[in-house]
């Protein structure tokens, strides 16, 4: 922006418009590791971590050639993760925010939460449910694959959401 | 023995939500000038520069380029420090670490973010790792939102002890005249009805994008004493990082992660000696992006017990006529240029021990002073500042 005349008291300032465009186009590689994540989940539907020879810790998203706590070579020990959990905590959306890809206002309709697995592992993800009267910690959940191949290749965004399951 | 750095010069610009009146470099500019005009310097005596923002927020790279004839740095050596929110605060070690490794004598740390040109939350969505962070990251606010969601449950602290933390950060800012957010807020009532940006963070209870920059000169000691009447010296800081995502949220109650604030703290108080912090410092400037977030950095900075932050705001034992004032200045609350906040949390807590805070110096002597930064997925530096070696 640039100004037009000068600012008198009072008086608004007038400007000029520059315009101008910001094309980005980036190629982003995911490495070995979050690789198997990603081939995992688009043909398996299956969610993986890797584990920590050393502290035996899961190393839950993104998986990783080192433990962060041992300093260690995690080698190539992979475990798969349950899909089912309870709702650890959830928060919501009220006010939209500014979406730069699309240039206009942004809000996802998901709640996101901290689903805790059945394994003990929590993982940071998003429900279903959009009416938040009806969420409540502590409630079992289950994740909901995109069921078309051809859409999946996404990584941990292959999961749409996680469902509220009966008890 | 390494050498002892003082701050001998402070500058910083106003701080608004727009600054169409200036480009990047002549923003940066103001404060520069600020800082020489304090220590009463020319440009040509800085020996060293740190250039210092959030990357990303402002949609270039190298940014400083364009700055290196307003701030005086053409043919001087200096670096570009970046580590997200906490990146002001490092760039000051980094000045701290020129001098005390005996490379240069006075050192100059620029600091600046111009949210006009952006916005700071689609920078965090937009400008995450497409690899696996997009989708997950939603910007600060859904962040602190769960950090809130966790102190309540933990804590018991109800929304008017959050509501009481913005009218204490009002109270400062309406007295400080480079604060951004002035709201002349009157009641806890008038806080809890704004509305809320991602339940329970209301809008009140989170920290503005703002325009603005920060530039402090550090000097030797050596040096110091002749450039300022009133050095204040840095007299040790730390600086701790985690992994994205892994780190987990802040104030994450996962429990599975350590907090970078308790290593910090018990790192930083154990190689001071301080025991009792809220009887052997005097006063603090904090990195608060929340309301929630202040209550619970008490806890984890040891201003208090464990759960017991609100009491401490309850009491009013944190404003500026408080036994243990925290952000006279309106901090984070009020002002926020994210690659200038830790740099303004330094500068402001060394005009309190100068005593040069003007309106809103606080009532107690401040002899000893503590400034913190937060970033990143819950990333922590912390400073001590004295007045006397």
């Amino acid at each position: 922006m640039a100004q037009k005349s000068s600012t008198k008291k009072g008086k608004e300032p007038e400007y000029i418009r520059v315009k101008f465009d910001f094309p980005r186009r980036y190629r982003w590689s995911t490495g070995k590791y979050l690789g198997k994540l990603y081939a995992e989940a688009k043909e398996n539907k299956k969610l993986v971590a890797n584990r920590c020879p050393k502290c035996r810790g899961i190393l839950i998203h993104p998986p990783t050639p080192v433990c962060p706590w041992c300093k260690v070579d995690t080698g190539w020990d992979w475990v798969e993760l349950p899909q089912t959990g309870r709702i650890f905590q959830y928060t919501y959306q009220v006010y939209p925010l500014w979406d730069p890809h699309e240039g206009g206002k942004y809000s996802n309709p998901h709640p996101p939460a901290i689903i805790l697995l059945d394994n003990g592992v929590y993982l940071r993800h998003r429900l279903e449910e959009t009416d938040t009267k009806k969420l409540r910690e502590g409630m079992r959940v289950q994740a909901v694959w995109e069921e078309d191949y051809e859409k999946r290749g996404q990584g941990l965004q292959d999961i749409l959401y996680f469902r509220i399951i009966e008890e | 023995m390494p050498d002892r750095v003082a701050i001998v010069g402070i500058g910083q610009t106003y701080h608004r939500s727009r600054r169409d009146d200036v480009s990047l470099p002549e923003m940066v500019g103001e404060a520069v000038r600020a800082a020489l005009a304090d220590a009463q310097l020319s440009a040509k005596d800085i020996e060293f520069f740190i250039f210092s923002n959030m990357e990303a927020f402002e949609g270039i790279y190298l940014p400083e380029h364009g700055m290196i004839a307003e701030v005086g740095a053409t043919g001087k050596p200096g670096l570009k420090v970046t580590g997200g929110g906490t990146t002001g605060a490092e760039a000051v070690g980094a000045g701290c670490h020129m001098i005390s490794a005996g490379l240069y004598e006075i050192t100059m740390v620029v600091s600046w973010q111009k949210h006009d040109c952006g916005d700071a939350t689609a920078g965090i969505s937009a400008a995450a790792v497409p690899t696996h962070a997009k989708g997950m990251v939603v910007g600060a606010v859904s962040e602190f939102a769960k950090q809130a969601l966790s102190y309540m449950k933990e804590s018991g602290a109800r929304e008017e002890h959050a509501a009481m933390v913005r009218l204490k950060a009002d109270r400062g800012a309406c007295r400080n005249p480079y604060s951004h957010l002035k709201l002349g807020l009157k009641s806890v009532d008038e806080v809890l009805q704004s509305p809320y940006l991602v339940w329970p963070i209301r809008l009140y209870d989170f920290c503005p994008q703002s325009c603005g920059a920060c530039a402090l000169i550090l000097a030797s000691e050596n040096r110091a004493r002749r450039i300022h009447r009133k050095p204040v010296w840095i007299v040790d800081f730390e600086v701790v990082h985690q992994e994205m995502f892994r780190a987990g949220s802040f104030g994450d109650p996962t429990g599975t992660e350590t907090y970078s604030q308790d290593i910090a703290s018990e790192r930083l108080y154990k190689r001071n000696g301080i025991t009792n912090v809220r009887k052997e410092i005097d006063l603090a400037e904090i990195y608060e992006p929340s309301t929630w977030e202040e209550m619970s950095l008490y806890e984890h900075f040891h201003f208090c017990e464990k759960n017991e932050g609100w009491k401490l705001i309850e009491r009013g034992a944190t404003e500026i006529e408080g036994e243990f004032p925290v952000n006279c200045s309106g901090g984070v609350l009020a002002t926020n240029p994210i690659g200038a906040t830790p740099v303004i949390r330094i500068a402001e807590a060394a005009l309190q021990i100068r005593g040069d805070a003007g309106e809103h110096q606080a009532t107690r002597d401040v002899k000893t002073a503590l400034a913190t930064a937060l970033g990143g997925p819950n990333w922590t530096a912390m400073f001590l500042l004295k007045r006397s070696l």
